[in-house]
C-alpha cells in the first residue's frame, strides 16, 4: 500500500485521518512552534522591560560574539566529544543489556536483573556524582584495586587528568541509564514472531546464531530510529554531571555549551545570549538528523520522516 | 470495548479533579491578619502554615509572610521567571538579580515612606549616610540589606570572616606560639604533622588543605589581600597610602607570588593534601569533620557550623580538634584587617516591596512592626520560659534541652519564625542587657566551649575568636565593601566580562601554579593568560565606582 | 512448556559458555548498578551529623529514623503527593491516547500528509523557544496558576509518539487489509485491531510518561510559584536538595542563619528514596507486558 497523490478524493477518503491531523498540526503549533517566536531574542538586545518588541535589535552581534569567542568554539568540541562518547556507549550498552537480559531463561532472575538496572535512573545526578568521586578518590575502591593488584604504585587523583574526564562522563551515562535505555528494546523484541525462533531451534540454531539473524534484526528498526533520533541529541551532552564532577583543572574539556551559556547567558541575565547558543544547537541537530535520515533513506533502513 | 471502558476512567479523573479544582477556590482569610508573599533568592527553608510563634506575631502586628524560596535556579534566573510571569509577591529579596527588578520598575520606592515619620523602626535602622549609598540612579531608594547591622555595642563573639584557621591542639602542642607570618604558619604545621603522622583514630594528619571548587574557591584565591593588610573588599584592594584611593589587583601583587610560591613549594613538599584542586565542597567538609586537617584558609560560615556539630558529636572537640582563626601577614610586623568590626554594609540587595502589593502603607507598616523589641525578641530568641529563660539581673539564657531543641530543623519549622531576610538588627539589645541574636550573647556563646578551646583562650588572653585576630579598629571607608559592585557586575560592560573570565584562568590556572613542579614558569604562563583576558577593563571600571563612592 | 525442553535439551557447549559469561555479566551488572542504591538506602537511614564523615556503604552506621521524619514532615507534603497521583494519572492516560492515536495516523503507509506530519513533530524534538517565551505563553492562555500546566502542554512528544509508531508499522499489513475489506473505518482499526496488539509498546510509553509526570518539578515552580495548593510532591522534596545546587554566590555571608541551612546529605538520600518507592512498585505491574512474543505469536498472518 503505497501513499497515494494528494487531492480531494483522498483528503475525503481519509477524512479520519486528515481531522486528526488539523488537530494534532493546531496543538503542535500552538505549544511548539508558537514558543520559537522568542527566537527573534537572539537578534536583540533582549530586556524583560522592553519585551520582544520594544528592545534593541543588534543582528547578528550575540552570534559575533559566540564565534568569536575562542572558549565557546572549545566547549563546542567539548560537547562534541561527549556527545557522541555517550551516544556510542549507552547505545552500545543498552541494546547489549537488552539481547543478553532477554536469554535469560530463569524468570524471577530475569524480573530481578531487570527491575534493578532501572532504579539508578532514578538517582539524581548529585548522589551519582557524590558516589563516583567517593569510588575515585585517592583513598577510594578504584585506587585501592588497581594497587593491589599491582597495576599502580600509588594513588591517583583520576580528576586532576585531563584524559580521564570525557571517559568519567561516559561511564557515569552508561551507569545510570542502561537500564531504562534497554526498555525499548526490550519492548520491541516483544514484536519478535517466537515461531521464528522455533523454526531456528529446529534447524539447530545456536544462541549466537539466533542473536544474530532473528533478534537483531527484529530490532532492528527500533534501533535506527532510536540512532537517527539521538544523533540530534549529540550537542545536547548535558550540563549537570559535568558540572558537578568538574573542577579548575579539567576545566578546558569538561565545559560544555550549556554551561558556557549558563555562565554568559543566564547567570547574567542575558536571555539572548542563550537564545543564540540554542538556535546554534537546533540547526546543529537538524542538519545531523536530516543527513542521517537521508543516509537511512538510500541505505533502505526505516526512517523517521 | 475497552475504549468505552477508558472513557469511562478518564470521565471520572475529570469530575475529581474539578471537585478539587472548586474545592481550592474555597480557601478563605482568617480574621484581621494580612497574609503577605514573599520571594527570596536564596535557598533557605520554608516554616508551617501553623507555625507557632508567626501565629503569636501575627497577632501581635496583624501580619504574617509566607516566604517562597529559591530552588534548583539561579537567583538571575528566578527573578527572570518571575518577571516573565508578571506575578510578583508582595515583598521580594532578589539577590544577584535585583537590579533585574529594579529596570522592570516593579519596586515601590521607600522615599516617601522613610520621610513621613510614620515607620520610625525602619528609618532607625540606617544613618542618612548609609540610607545615600541605596539610592538607585533615579534618585530613589528601593531595598535595604538585613544583614550585618548592629544596634548599640558589637557584641561578635566569633569572626564570621576569613583567616587561616588551626587546630587548637597544634597550638598546645607548639605551647600556644604567636604566630603572625605564613612561614611561621606552615612550619607548626609540619613540625606537628611530622610528629603526629596520624590523629589519635589512626586518621593520616593532612597539614593543610584548600578547596577549589565553583565559588568556594576564594578559599585558595584570595589570601593575597588580606596578607597585605588590607579589609575584605572582596574582589580588589582600595589603596589610600597616595591619599586618593586607587584600585590595585590583589592577584598580581608581589605578595601574590610570595603566597603561591609558598603554596607550591609546601605541596611539592607534601604537606598540602593532594586532591585539594579537585575535592567538591562535600569532600572537603568530610575530611575536616574527621579531624586530621590541621589548618585552611576559609570564611567562618563555610564549614564551622557543620563542623563545629560533627566534633561535639564525635567528641573531637575535646580532642583539640577546633578550629583557631589567625590574622597572618606577608611579613612580619604588619596591621590586618582580617576582621571586619563596623557594619559591611551590602547594598546591591536587600528586601523590597513590589508594586503588585495592594497595600503599601500596611506593607511597611509591616516591616516596621518586625523591628519592635518585643517583635524582634520573638523571632530570634523565640517565646520567652519556653524557648528562653531570663535570670535576675534580665539576661537571656538558654539550658542545654534549648539549645538542641532550637538546633531541630522540624522544631524550626513548626515553632520558630524569624524571617530571617526581614529588616532584623544584630548587636546590643534595646535593654542594654541582652544580645539582639541568641548567637551573639557572649554568656551562651562561653557555655558551649569545649575544654581544650576554653585552655586557649585562657593562654592569648581572649574573649572571644576576633581577639585572636587582633584587627585593626577602625571605621569602614565609605567605599566598602567594594564587592558590592563587583557582584553586580553583568557581562553587558567590558569590565563585566572581564570580571568573569579572569575567574575562569584562576580557576584554571591557581591549582596549576601550586601543583606545578616549575613555579617560575608556570606563574609567568598564568600571568601571560590572565592578562590575555583585560582585567585593566575590570579594574577601570571598579576604579570609577570607588571614585562615585569616595566622593558621595 | 515444550519450547523450554527442546531448547535444554539441545543446548551446545556453546550454549553452555554463552549462558556462563552471560550470567557473570548480569551479575557484574547488578553488583554495579545495584550499589549506587543501596548506598543510597543505607545513608538515609543514617544519622546525619556522623554521615558528614563519609564512609557508609552498604549498611548504616548510626540508624535513625530521623531523615525520614524531616521528608516527610515537610511542609505541604501531602497536596504535592496528591496532585502528584493526579498528575501522573491524567497525564498519562492523556499523553497514551494522544500519542497513541497519532503514531497511529503517521504509520498508516496509504496517508497522504504522512511524511510531512512526521518531520513537522520530529522538528519539535530539536527546537525549542526557551524559558521566556513559553512561560509568556502559558501565562497568556491561563496556565499558570493552575493544575492544567502540568498535562496539557506536554501531552503529545515526538519521541513517544516515533517509538509507537516503528511498533505499529512492525505489524503485519495483512491485518488493516482484511479489517478494511470488512469495512471497519480507521478509528475502529486503530481501538480494536492495532491497539490490542501494542500493550508492550503502550506499556513502555506509559512508563515513560508515568516516570516523567512523577520526577518532573520545575514546571510545578516555574508555572506554580506562589501558587501552593498545586504544588507536587518532586517540588516539595526539591526544596531540600536544592540548597546544595546552588549556583553561583558570593564570597561574603549573607546571613548566618542562611548558610547554616544547607541539607544534609542523608535527608537528600531519604527523599530520592521517597520519590524511588512509588515508581519501584509501578514496574513489575507493567513489565508483564514485555514478555517474548506474547502478542504476535498468536496473530498468523
Amino acid at each position: 500500500m503505497k501513499a497515494k497523490r494528494i487531492s480531494w478524493k483522498e483528503i475525503k477518503r481519509q477524512k479520519f485521518l486528515v481531522i486528526c491531523t488539523v488537530c494534532f498540526v493546531i496543538y503542535g503549533i500552538i505549544f511548539y512552534y508558537i514558543p520559537l517566536g522568542g527566537w527573534i531574542m537572539a537578534f536583540q538586545n533582549y530586556k524583560s522591560r522592553d519585551g520582544f518588541f520594544g528592545s534593541e535589535f543588534v543582528g547578528l552581534a550575540k552570534f559575533k560574539f559566540l564565534f568569536s569567542d575562542s572558549t565557546f568554539l572549545r566547549v563546542i568540541r567539548n560537547t562534541l566529544a561527549m556527545g557522541v562518547l555517550n551516544l556510542v556507549s549507552t547505545f552500545f550498552m543498552a541494546i547489549l543489556f537488552a539481547i543478553l537480559l532477554n536469554e535469560v531463561r530463569l524468570a524471577i532472575g530475569k524480573k530481578f536483573v531487570q527491575t534493578v538496572s532501572y532504579l539508578p535512573h532514578f538517582l539524581s545526578w548529585i548522589i551519582v556524582t557524590g558516589i563516583l568521586h567517593d569510588a575515585l578518590s585517592s583513598s577510594g575502591i578504584v585506587n585501592e584495586l588497581l594497587i593491589k593488584c599491582g597495576i599502580l604504585s600509588g594513588p591517583i587523583n583520576f580528576f586532576a587528568h585531563k584524559g580521564y574526564f570525557w571517559p568519567i562522563v561516559a561511564f557515569a551515562n552508561v551507569w545510570k541509564e542502561t537500564g531504562w535505555n534497554a526498555i525499548v528494546y526490550l519492548a520491541a523484541i516483544t514484536s519478535i514472531d517466537p515461531s521464528l525462533y522455533e523454526a531456528a531451534t529446529i534447524d539447530g540454531a545456536g544462541r549466537w546464531a539466533k542473536i544474530k539473524n532473528i533478534t537483531l534484526p527484529g530490532i532492528k528498526p527500533t534501533i535506527m530510529i532510536l540512532l537517527i533520533m539521538n544523533i540530534g541529541n549529540v550537542l545536547n551532552a548535558g550540563f549537570e554531571v559535568q558540572y558537578l564532577l568538574g573542577n579548575g583543572l579539567v576545566k578546558s574539556v569538561a565545559d560544555t555549551i550549556d554551561i558556557y551559556t549558563l555562565t554568559w547567558g543566564v547567570g547574567q541575565n542575558d536571555y539572548s545570549l542563550g537564545t543564540a547558543a540554542g538556535i546554534f544547537k537546533s540547526v546543529v541537530a537538524i542538519i545531523l538528523i536530516v543527513a542521517a535520515n537521508q543516509f537511512a533513506k538510500k541505505s533502505g533502513e526505516s526512517r523517521l520522516f | 470495548m475497552k475504549n468505552s471502558k477508558l472513557q469511562r476512567v478518564l470521565a471520572f479523573v475529570l469530575l475529581a479533579v474539578m471537585v478539587f479544582a472548586l474545592a481550592g477556590c474555597n480557601k478563605g482569610k482568617s480574621g484581621d491578619i494580612k497574609e503577605y508573599t514573599m520571594f527570596i533568592a536564596m535557598p533557605g527553608s520554608e516554616i508551617n502554615d501553623d507555625n507557632e510563634v508567626a501565629q503569636i506575631i501575627a497577632e501581635k502586628i496583624g501580619g504574617r509572610v509566607k516566604e517562597t524560596w529559591l530552588t534548583g535556579q539561579s537567583a538571575a534566573e528566578a527573578v527572570g521567571s518571575i518577571i516573565a510571569s508578571n506575578d510578583y509577591p508582595d515583598f521580594i529579596d532578589g539577590g544577584d538579580g535585583m537590579m533585574a527588578l529594579y529596570n522592570e520598575g516593579v519596586l515601590v520606592p521607600w522615599d516617601e515612606y522613610l520621610e513621613s515619620g510614620k515607620y520610625p523602626n525602619l528609618k532607625e535602622m540606617y544613618s542618612d549616610k548609609e540610607w545615600e549609598s541605596f539610592r538607585q540612579a533615579d534618585g530613589h531608594i528601593y531595598w535595604a540589606n538585613v544583614f550585618q547591622n548592629n544596634y548599640g555595642e558589637n557584641r561578635a563573639t566569633t569572626h564570621n570572616d576569613e583567616a587561616f584557621w588551626i587546630q587548637v591542639k597544634v597550638l598546645e602542642w607548639a605551647g600556644y606560639p604567636e604566630i603572625h607570618t605564613l612561614d611561621q604558619y606552615f612550619d607548626v604545621l609540619t613540625r606537628y604533622a611530622a610528629e603526629h603522622p596520624t590523629t589519635e583514630s589512626g586518621v593520616a594528619t593532612i597539614p593543610y588543605t584548600m578547596l577549589c571548587e565553583d565559588w568556594r574557591y576564594f578559599c585558595i584565591e584570595n589570601a593575597p589581600e588580606f596578607l597585605d593588610g588590607y579589609p575584605n573588599d572582596g574582589s580588589v584592594i582600595v589603596d589610600k597610602s597616595s591619599g586618593t584611593p586607587t584600585i590595585v589587583d590583589y592577584n598580581t601583587t608581589p605578595t601574590a607570588k610570595k603566597y603561591f610560591a609558598k603554596l607550591n613549594e609546601q605541596y611539592q613538599a607534601g604537606n598540602i593534601d593532594i586532591e585539594f584542586a579537585t575535592q567538591t565542597y562535600d569532600q572537603y567538609i568530610a575530611k575536616l569533620s574527621t579531624g586530621a586537617v590541621l589548618g585552611m584558609c576559609d570564611q567562618w560560615w563555610n564549614f564551622a557550623y557543620t563542623i563545629n556539630d560533627v566534633f561535639k558529636q564525635q567528641g573531637l572537640d575535646k580532642q583539640g580538634c577546633n578550629y583557631i582563626p589567625l590574622g597572618l601577614t606577608i611579613e612580619e610586623g604588619m596591621e590586618n584587617r582580617w576582621h571586619t568590626y563596623g557594619d559591611t554594609l551590602n547594598n546591591s540587595s536587600g528586601v523590597a516591596v513590589t508594586t503588585d502589593c495592594d497595600d503599601p502603607d500596611a506593607a511597611f507598616k509591616f516591616l516596621n512592626d518586625l523591628l519592635d523589641q518585643e517583635i524582634h525578641d520573638l523571632r530570634f530568641w523565640g517565646v520567652k520560659d519556653v524557648d528562653y529563660l531570663v535570670d535576675e539581673n534580665g539576661l537571656y539564657y538558654r539550658t542545654e534541652e534549648m539549645r538542641t531543641k532550637a538546633a531541630d530543623p522540624a522544631y524550626q519549622a513548626s515553632h520558630l519564625c524569624n524571617y530571617s531576610y526581614m529588616p532584623q538588627w544584630l548587636g546590643t539589645s534595646r535593654d542594654g542587657i541582652n544580645a539582639m541574636q541568641p548567637t551573639e550573647q557572649a554568656s551562651e556563646f562561653l557555655n558551649g566551649l569545649a575544654e581544650p578551646l576554653v585552655k586557649c583562650f585562657q593562654a592569648y588572653g581572649a574573649d572571644s575568636y576576633p581577639d585572636f585576630i587582633g584587627s585593626v579598629v577602625e571605621e569602614n571607608a565609605p567605599w566598602f565593601p567594594m564587592y558590592s559592585f563587583s557582584n553586580a557586575m553583568t557581562t553587558e560592560t567590558p569590565g563585566g566580562v572581564a570580571w568573569t573570565k579572569m575567574g575562569e584562568v584562576k580557576h584554571e590556572w591557581l591549582p596549576k601554579v601550586v601543583m606545578s613542579k616549575n613555579f617560575e614558569e608556570t606563574w609567568e604562563q598564568y600571568m601571560s593568560a590572565y592578562n590575555a583576558v583585560n582585567p585593566q577593563d575590570f579594574l577601570n571600571e571598579m576604579q570609577q565606582e570607588l571614585d562615585r563612592r569616595a566622593a558621595s | 512448556m515444550k519450547r523450554k525442553k527442546v531448547w535444554k535439551t539441545k543446548s551446545s557447549v556453546a550454549d553452555k559458555i554463552f549462558v556462563v559469561c552471560n550470567t557473570i555479566f548480569l551479575t557484574a551488572f547488578v553488583v554495579v548498578t545495584l550499589y549506587p542504591v543501596i548506598n543510597t538506602v543505607a545513608l538515609s537511614f543514617n544519622d546525619g551529623i556522623d554521615a558528614v564523615r563519609g564512609g557508609i556503604h552498604i549498611l548504616p552506621r548510626i540508624f535513625t529514623l530521623q531523615n525520614y521524619r524531616t521528608v516527610l514532615h515537610q511542609q505541604n507534603i501531602i497536596t504535592g503527593a496528591y496532585i502528584s497521583v493526579l498528575r501522573t494519572v491524567i497525564g498519562t492516560i492523556l499523553a497514551l491516547a494522544t500519542n497513541a492515536l497519532l503514531a497511529y495516523v503517521v504509520s498508516r503507509k496509504r496517508f497522504i500528509f504522512r511524511s510531512q506530519l512526521s518531520l513537522f513533530w520530529v522538528i519539535t524534538m530539536y527546537v525549542n523557544g526557551g524559558m521566556i517565551p513559553t512561560l509568556i505563553l502559558y501565562r497568556n492562555m491561563g496556565l499558570t496558576n493552575s493544575f492544567w500546566v502540568y498535562v496539557i502542554p506536554g501531552m503529545i512528544g515526538a519521541f513517544n509518539m516515533l517509538v509507537m509508531r516503528t511498533y505499529m508499522e512492525g505489524l503485519p499489513e495483512g491485518l488493516e487489509e482484511s479489517a478494511q475489506i470488512d469495512g471497519a473505518g480507521d478509528f475502529r482499526i486503530f481501538a480494536s485491531i492495532i491497539s490490542p496488539l501494542c500493550k508492550p509498546v503502550y506499556a513502555t510509553v506509559a512508563l515513560f510518561v508515568a516516570v516523567g509526570q512523577w520526577n518532573s518539578w520545575f514546571d510545578a515552580m516555574l508555572y506554580n510559584r506562589m501558587a501552593s495548593e498545586y504544588t507536587t510532591l518532586q517540588y516539595e522534596l526539591m526544596k531540600l536538595l536544592s540548597s546544595v545546587m546552588q549556583q553561583g554566590g558570593s564570597a561574603n555571608p549573607g546571613s548566618s542563619t542562611a548558610v547554616a541551612a544547607v541539607t544534609p546529605v542523608t535527608v537528600r538520600a531519604a527523599a530520592t528514596v521517597v520519590t524511588m518507592l512509588p515508581i519501584i512498585c509501578l514496574y513489575p505491574f507493567l513489565q508483564r507486558y514485555f514478555v517474548t512474543g506474547m502478542t504476535i505469536g498468536s496473530v498468523k498472518e
